[in-house]
């Protein structure tokens, strides 16, 4: 079976991971249009190459982010999310509208 | 034993001028400067999209730009399954089209392409199951397809292979019936468009890869290949697997992702299974061909990749289960393997119509789902790209559904859980 | 210990019923049923529990903590946990307190059984009354979600290999280690626990947590696994031996 490197377990059959899709930089839900909301959460770069993606190890609940090459199914590298992202990211909820 | 002057006579036979050989496509020309309209991909949709330019709307001055050979992608790559017991009355009455058209397109077409109506099983292995097969009969019926949810005493008598125990991890409580489900010979598909096409003027050039899209203005003007620049006034794509990848060139970005869907086949057996059995929680499909082998197949890669690459896994999963419905294979042997690149979408349905791009159109979105719709899809475009307006069937399936929040949540018709 | 009818204790495994149908006499544990053995020769349980044994132990008393300030709380508590992950600290009184992430604990009763370290902790925790509040990490019950099963003898990492990825030989897989991995298809968290006689002999042992929901198909596969190697059940009693 395939092996891939998960930061905080060590390596694992990938059986033990769910793949969770490109990393994209999330707008602001309070300021986004619906538009772009939507462009956010389903448009897809779906690259044939390198790709940056958000991986899951299942029996931990531990999400990080992998490296991989979706032509030769090559993973290049993985590493914990904190990484990338390096502060909380805080959303101010959105004002009731006024009826 | 063979009398000796027999292979003589066959050699004798073949050389004879009577029975000429049929050559499906005439010989590649040079390509044209310009076309009516150009089609990227040559697999069963893009061909019979180019059949029903020609056929219904008389457009013949098309030209079919395939990268490798004809029919070689996910047209070869597939279980060959055809049904329209879907879930969404979208879905039902597009695949119910399509249904139709591959009745009658031995006889339209004039080629042989082994039409097999086998009835098909989708079994529920849970009472969640149950609910949606429910779910799904009502809708088909409404709709006029033949479709009913029935109980392990009829499965047992309609298909008498399966094994209806209730000591398995999932005993099978009840199924969907669709007897119209059928099989067909997926390359016959494809070949004849291929031929009814270029018998009304398409061209079809293979090894010939698009390799850019001209747009101007929002207008699309033509595509670049490396036998050269090629002029159009439409242009469509119909490319699944590499869907994303040839949109970006024309300049936008799809709700699609790449994954492989893996398939096998048994050595060939004595034909004993006349259904096609199909359950979502064992992630399991199999009919037998008319050549007697199995052909299995199971649920998408557990990730996206631009590659058609077995794997063990999948085969260790998929046959596992084959074991828990038909436990009288264990000595049966995997023949084939081979695995398909598909187009899954967020809401299980196709994405078709027209794009961002002035003139530019898109059939795209086949995730497991492709083979069953070649007919209505080729038929539908053609009307889409003659009328540059899409037809009234793929309305549903138009992309701008996605930042419209309008999806045709199709999933819980997909064959196998995804 | 009187052998008791499961069915009687409100207390009692999801799976007591294979236990019962494989010949378990259980007995009562800190207002539980367990089983205590399968009606043979307690040397014969015993050479079961030192080739290939599995145990059920889901009615020992078990549960954890978690959150920020965890660690510390449960310092103060007594309790003592060393810096890593994916390692479990044994306990003064036999308990084990499995660090399975920074702010995660999962603590194991001895097979004693008797619950007082639970207990006690259950009983100190309490939610500050006044914001601020001290980060101090909250009680996370796995009493009745976690299934627990023991797995003891030389032949658990043979057996292990045909269900699970990881490497849990000796020489790999240290005392005390503990591996959050797939067994036979479904999320588990696997602690090597040893059990060491007084005479110096060590009889391989692991701890096997898991969806209490799906503790009888994990059991039936883990029973599967094992007959190959002449695996077999063995009760609380000849795990206990094994310290004897």
């Amino acid at each position: 079976m395939k092996i891939m490197n998960c930061p905080l377990n060590g390596p694992r059959n990938i059986s033990e991971f769910v793949w969770g899709g490109e990393v994209k930089p999330m707008p602001d839900p309070a300021a986004t249009s619906d538009q772009d909301w939507a462009e956010w959460l389903f448009l897809e770069n779906n690259e044939a190459g390198i790709v940056r993606e958000w991986w899951c190890h299942v029996p931990t609940s531990f999400w990080f982010i992998a490296e991989r090459n979706t032509v030769t199914d090559e993973i290049l590298k993985t590493y914990p999310a904190g990484d990338v992202f390096k502060s909380r990211v805080d959303f101010a909820a959105k004002a009731e509208k006024q009826s | 034993m063979i009398p000796a002057f027999v292979p003589l006579k066959i050699l004798r036979y073949g050389f004879r001028k009577k029975y000429p050989a049929e050559r499906f496509i005439p010989p590649a020309k040079d390509l044209k400067k310009s076309y009516d309209v150009v089609i990227i991909g040559g697999g069963g949709h893009a061909l019979a999209c180019a059949y029903y330019l020609a056929h219904t709307h008389g457009i013949t001055n098309v030209c079919v730009l395939e990268r490798g050979y004809l029919a070689g992608g996910n047209t070869a790559r597939n279980t060959a399954i055809i049904r329209s017991n879907y879930l969404t009355p979208e879905g039902v009455r597009f695949y119910e089209q399509s249904l139709k058209l591959y009745r009658e397109f031995s006889q339209e077409l004039d080629f042989n392409i082994l039409y097999s109506e086998r009835g098909h099983f989708t079994l529920a292995h849970t009472d969640a199951a149950v609910r949606t097969s429910r779910w799904r009969a009502e809708v088909n019926k409404q709709l006029g397809v033949n479709s009913e949810l029935i109980y392990p005493d009829e499965i047992a008598r309609l298909c008498p292979h399966l094994n209806m125990s209730d000591k398995v991890r999932y005993p099978i409580m009840g199924a969907l019936y669709h007897p119209p489900g059928s099989i067909a010979r997926h390359d016959a598909v494809a070949w004849a468009y291929a031929r009814g096409a270029a018998k009304l003027g398409v061209e079809i050039h293979q090894q010939t890869p698009v390799t850019k899209i001209l747009v101007e203005n929002g207008t699309v003007k033509g595509v670049e290949t490396p036998r050269g620049t090629v002029y159009a006034n439409r242009v469509m794509q119909a490319v699944a697997g590499n869907t994303s990848m040839v949109a970006k060139m024309a300049g936008f970005r799809l709700p699609i992702r790449t994954i492989p869907l893996q398939a096998c086949v048994s050595v060939p057996l004595k034909p004993f299974l006349d259904q096609i059995v199909v359950s979502g929680s064992l992630h399991v499909y199999v009919s037998q061909s008319s050549r007697g082998e199995l052909v299995m197949g199971g649920s998408t890669d557990p990730y996206g990749l631009y590659s058609t690459r077995s794997t063990l896994d999948f085969k260790e999963g998929l046959l596992g289960h084959m074991l828990e419905l038909l436990p009288m294979l264990g000595e049966v042997k995997v023949l084939r393997q081979w695995a398909g690149m598909t187009d899954m979408t967020p809401d299980f349905s196709p994405i078709m119509g027209l794009t961002p791009v002035k003139n530019y159109y898109i059939d795209s979105g086949w995730g497991t789902w492709g083979f069953k719709a070649t007919p209505v899809c080729g038929m539908t475009m053609a009307h889409t790209i003659a009328n540059d307006s899409p037809h009234d069937l793929i309305k549903p399936f138009y992309l701008d559904r996605f930042v419209e929040y309008a999806q045709v949540g199709e999933k819980g018709a997909a064959s196998v859980g995804h | 210990m009187n052998a008791i009818a499961p069915a009687s204790h409100l207390r009692r495994s999801f799976i007591y019923r294979l236990l019962a149908a494989s010949g378990a006499e259980f007995g009562e544990v800190n207002g539980g049923a367990v089983a205590l053995h399968y009606g043979g020769s307690r040397e014969a349980e015993l050479a079961t529990a030192r080739r290939l044994g599995l145990a059920d132990l889901s009615v020992l008393p078990h549960g954890g903590f978690k959150g920020k300030g965890t660690v510390e709380w449960l310092t103060a508590q007594g309790l003592a946990i060393g810096p890593d992950s994916n390692v479990a600290y044994k306990q003064a009184g036999g308990e084990w307190a499995a660090r399975l992430a920074p702010t995660e604990i999962f603590l194991l009763d001895s097979l004693a059984g008797t619950g007082a370290l639970l207990q006690r902790l259950n009983a100190a925790w309490q939610w500050a009354a006044a914001a601020p509040r001290p980060a101090q990490g909250y009680p996370m019950p796995r009493q009745d979600s976690h299934a627990w099963f023991m797995a003891t003898g030389a032949f658990v990492p043979e057996m292990f290999a045909k269900i699970c990825g990881v490497d849990l030989r000796r020489e790999h897989f240290a005392e005390g280690a503990i591996a959050q991995t797939s067994v036979a298809k479904m999320s588990a968290i696997i602690i090597r626990a040893d059990r060491p006689a007084k005479d110096g002999r060590v009889t391989p042992a692991y701890h096997v947590l898991a969806d209490i929901a799906s503790a009888e198909y994990l059991w039936t596969c883990l029973m599967d696994a094992a007959a190959e190697f002449d695996g077999k059940p063995v009760g609380l009693r000849a795990l206990r031996d094994l310290e004897a």
